[in-house]
């Protein structure tokens, strides 16, 4: 399509990293944070990094709405999945994600009808189509899939479907940067904006990060060239002793967001008083659950939940991985203990978390030539 | 299904798909395209839409207009 | 690019270490990753099987098992619906233990066919597939000489299930081997990839998605047949890229014969709706099934040759040179993006599309 061909224009490429190059300070370090799991996806896939300076370097931030949920909603969810005559759905990452003890996979393979959905929709679907059935979404994702989650259940409470619960956990975007932010250890230049939770939430909820931090902030889009551009942008900021948020991303972006997801997020979830994060620990109002008007389509309400809170394993080092701390291969059960297909945390289980990531992509991002 | 190296979930990596409008349906949705790939989008948050728009979609919302 | 320190450089001699290490078979249970083509599966093979009846031609781990000049394959097919738009699990059958026949050199001769049919299933359903074995192994020049059915209760199998075997002859022209690849050799695929799979998951229906995709179940042998021509002892190995996709295909050469691979994204063809598809669906067509589409490595000095007789093979217009066999590192394989970066291809670890073949 025109959109993807042009932004992935090589030659584009190479203008961009030759003015990157020319812009960087030699001798000095730059840590660029990009909070975004498709960023991550496209850093890796189309090999970015290669087109970057060495004194240039990427982190990659918790963007990741299945890296960070805790074992226990996991088991939660694995709870309500073994109930006689549920269908239980939800997208494909959220399948291996480890639990205290085995997975969603692990739960289908024992017999739960576990089934892979790629959006609420097609949950809705299966509800419809198996009236004597209990159908349960297991959402996840940030506030750009929320929307989604929130449509779908007005559609089911406007067509009286009885037999679709949602089990929640959304997580929204700022809350986890300002807890990142406010961590002593962290040592980071600068930020790549998420280009998607952006287009609901506009790019004002970022202005904190230079307002309070100083940290300059550049929302970029998801092609090869848009991530480019951004951290050029970044670097110029760092160099002009700028610090404010731009948005890349502009083309799609609008700066006040979208007002009508907005909207249908007010009416159909609140925010939790707290959430537990993988890694991150109990950050205030940064998770959503289903508001008092939507209680009927809440699966927490309707089932029996352990909500039992089960603490990471201690060798899991994911909460220094998330905060940009440490980098994969210094996590101490990297590769050993924990693979892509044996994970311990959840930061190797998403192709977006930072572990498996650098696993399967980012071995060869280094200066390797191919003999 | 599993995450891994050889597949990405759309839905929670927070891609977005461009997709063209084919068609408008009833009850807010659109018959949209990618490439010849045809499936339904929830279009509630971006207003009236016609033949020929292009959107931006995730996980089945269209969450924006491609100028 | 910043040097590697030295914790880092211990973590990637870890993983590669790791990669070269036989699986171990550990699992408590079967899940559907294992009969995804990818590292489960693979566990499972190196992992189980060849410790307990592994022999020297099933440890060559090629498409089909070689003796005595004649070589021997056998498939099972599971495929969800039965049938979908370009085929149906009878015409897999036939065709896709005759390519396994063919990219192991041996021109295909008979088959054997096993039935396990679902109590209730309907005669006409039979009578179908029946009729598409029939009409499929006519048009590869097979004959179906034993077979068995078995019946059992409903709701203990889809429809059916389809076992074949299949027997061919080594033709005299092929010295095939999976341990065969040099460095400086060329990696041709031929023809569009992604179809199969996609046709497949699109006909499910699970998805509220449509594209026009067909199945491109095909036999293979005339494509093998004009390689065998073109390239002769050049030709160093053939595989059919089914499960697992062409992707998996190039890994499991890579490891057998300890080469690097560098694959130049642009260069692979794939059509723009099974690329649509794939992208809304999340997943990369280079690890889709095929049931119609062969890599195949060839000395670099009758490369061109050979892409030259591949192209003039039934449903193998679009066959492409793709990428180059290398050095170093040996068992990767790497892809040259189209923006300029490198990425590695691994082997799959979970199932993206169970039930395809």
């Amino acid at each position: 399509m025109k959109y993807v061909d042009e932004y992935r224009d090589a030659e584009l490429g190479r203008v961009l990293s030759g003015e990157i190059m020319a812009t960087v300070e030699p001798g000095r370090e730059y840590k660029i944070m990009e909070v975004c799991g498709g960023h991550t996806h496209t850093i890796y896939k189309y090999g970015v990094d290669d087109l970057l300076p060495a004194n240039v370097e990427l982190v990659h931030g918790p963007g990741c709405p299945v890296c960070v949920i805790p074992m226990g909603r996991v088991d939660d969810g694995i709870a309500v999945a073994h109930v006689p005559g549920v269908i239980f759905t939800c997208f494909g990452d959220m399948m291996r994600v480890p639990g205290g003890s085995g997975t969603l996979l692990d739960a289908k393979a024992q017999g739960a009808d576990v089934r892979m959905v790629y959006s609420p929709l097609d949950a809705l679907r299966i509800a419809r189509e198996n009236p004597d059935r209990e159908v349960v979404f297991f959402a996840v994702g940030f506030e750009t899939t929320a929307p989604s989650t929130a449509l779908t259940l007005k559609r089911a409470k406007a067509e009286g479907i009885s037999n679709f619960t949602c089990f929640s956990n959304h997580v929204t975007i700022v809350p986890p940067l300002r807890a990142l932010l406010e961590s002593p250890d962290l040592r980071l230049d600068g930020f790549i904006g998420p280009g998607h939770v952006s287009t609901v939430v506009g790019a004002r909820p970022f202005e904190f990060i230079p307002a309070d931090y100083g940290k300059p902030v550049v929302i970029s889009g998801f092609e090869p060239l848009d991530l480019l551009q951004s951290v050029y942008m970044v670097l110029r900021q760092l160099v002009e002793g700028r610090c404010e948020v731009e948005n890349q991303y502009a083309r799609v972006v609008p700066q006040d967001g979208n007002p009508a997801a907005l909207a249908v997020l007010e009416e159909v979830f609140e925010l939790r008083p707290h959430f537990e994060w993988r890694g991150l620990g109990f950050i205030s109002h940064s998770g959503l659950k289903l508001s008092e008007a939507y209680r009927d389509l809440d699966a927490e309400l309707r089932f029996e939940v352990p909500g039992v809170r089960v603490a990471d394993p201690k060798a899991c080092q994911c909460g220094e991985v998330l905060k940009g701390v440490i980098k994969p291969w210094e996590c101490k059960v990297f590769g050993t203990a924990c693979t892509p297909e044996r994970p311990i945390g959840t930061c190797m289980v998403s192709s977006e978390g930072a572990c498996a990531a650098y696993y399967n992509y980012g071995r060869f991002a280094r200066e390797r030539e191919v003999v | 299904m599993s995450c891994t190296a050889d597949t990405h979930c759309i839905t929670c990596s927070d891609e977005g798909v461009p997709m063209r409008v084919v068609t408008a349906l009833e009850d807010g949705l659109a018959r949209c395209e990618a490439d010849g790939a045809e499936s339904d989008v929830m279009i509630d948050l971006v207003g009236a839409v016609s033949p020929g728009d292009d959107l931006l979609v995730h996980a089945g919302v269209a969450l924006a207009r491609l100028a | 690019m910043s040097e590697t320190t030295t914790r880092e450089s211990e973590a990637l001699a870890l993983i590669e270490r790791v990669r070269a290490r036989p699986a171990k078979f550990k699992d408590a249970q079967i899940t559907m990753a294992h009969g995804a083509g990818g590292k489960a599966t693979q566990t499972l093979v190196t992992g189980l099987f060849l410790p307990a009846f592994g022999g020297e031609a099933l440890r060559e781990l090629g498409d089909a098992g070689i003796v005595e000049g004649l070589a021997l394959t056998t498939d099972s097919f599971v495929v969800k619906p039965i049938r979908f738009p370009g085929g149906s699990i009878g015409e897999l059958a036939v065709n896709g233990t005759v390519n396994d026949l063919a990219v192991a050199g041996a021109r295909p001769l008979v088959l054997t066919l096993s039935f396990v049919l679902e109590e209730g299933l309907s005669a006409d359903d039979l009578r179908a597939e029946v009729e598409a074995i029939a009409a499929a192994a006519a048009a590869a020049g097979v004959e179906i000489v034993a077979g068995d059915t078995k019946v059992v209760e409903r709701g203990r199998c889809d429809s059916m299930y389809v076992t074949t075997t299949g027997l061919g002859k080594l033709d005299p022209r092929a010295s095939l081997s999976t341990g065969a690849l040099e460095p400086g050799d060329r990696i041709l695929v031929s023809g569009t990839i992604g179809e199969h799979g996609t046709a497949v998951m699109l006909a499910r229906g699970e998805f509220e998605l449509e594209a026009p995709v067909e199945s491109d179940t095909r036999s293979l042998w005339p494509a093998v047949d004009a390689l065998l021509e073109a390239a002769g002892p050049s030709l160093r190995c053939l595989r059919d890229a089914t499960r697992g996709g062409v992707a998996s295909a190039l890994n499991e050469l890579a490891q057998a014969s300890a080469v690097a691979m560098v694959v130049r994204e642009a260069a692979v063809p794939v059509r723009p709706p099974v690329a649509g598809a794939c992208e809304i669906l999340g997943i990369d067509p280079m690890y889709v099934a095929n049931e119609g589409v062969l890599v195949a490595f060839v000395a670099p000095e009758a490369a061109d040759d050979a892409l030259a007789a591949l192209t003039s093979a039934p449903g193998c217009e679009a066959a492409a040179e793709i990428g180059e066999v290398k050095t170093d590192p040996p068992g990767m394989v790497l892809v040259e993006t189209a923006f300029g970066g490198r990425r590695v291809m691994d082997l799959l670890v979970g199932d993206p599309l169970p039930r395809i073949c």
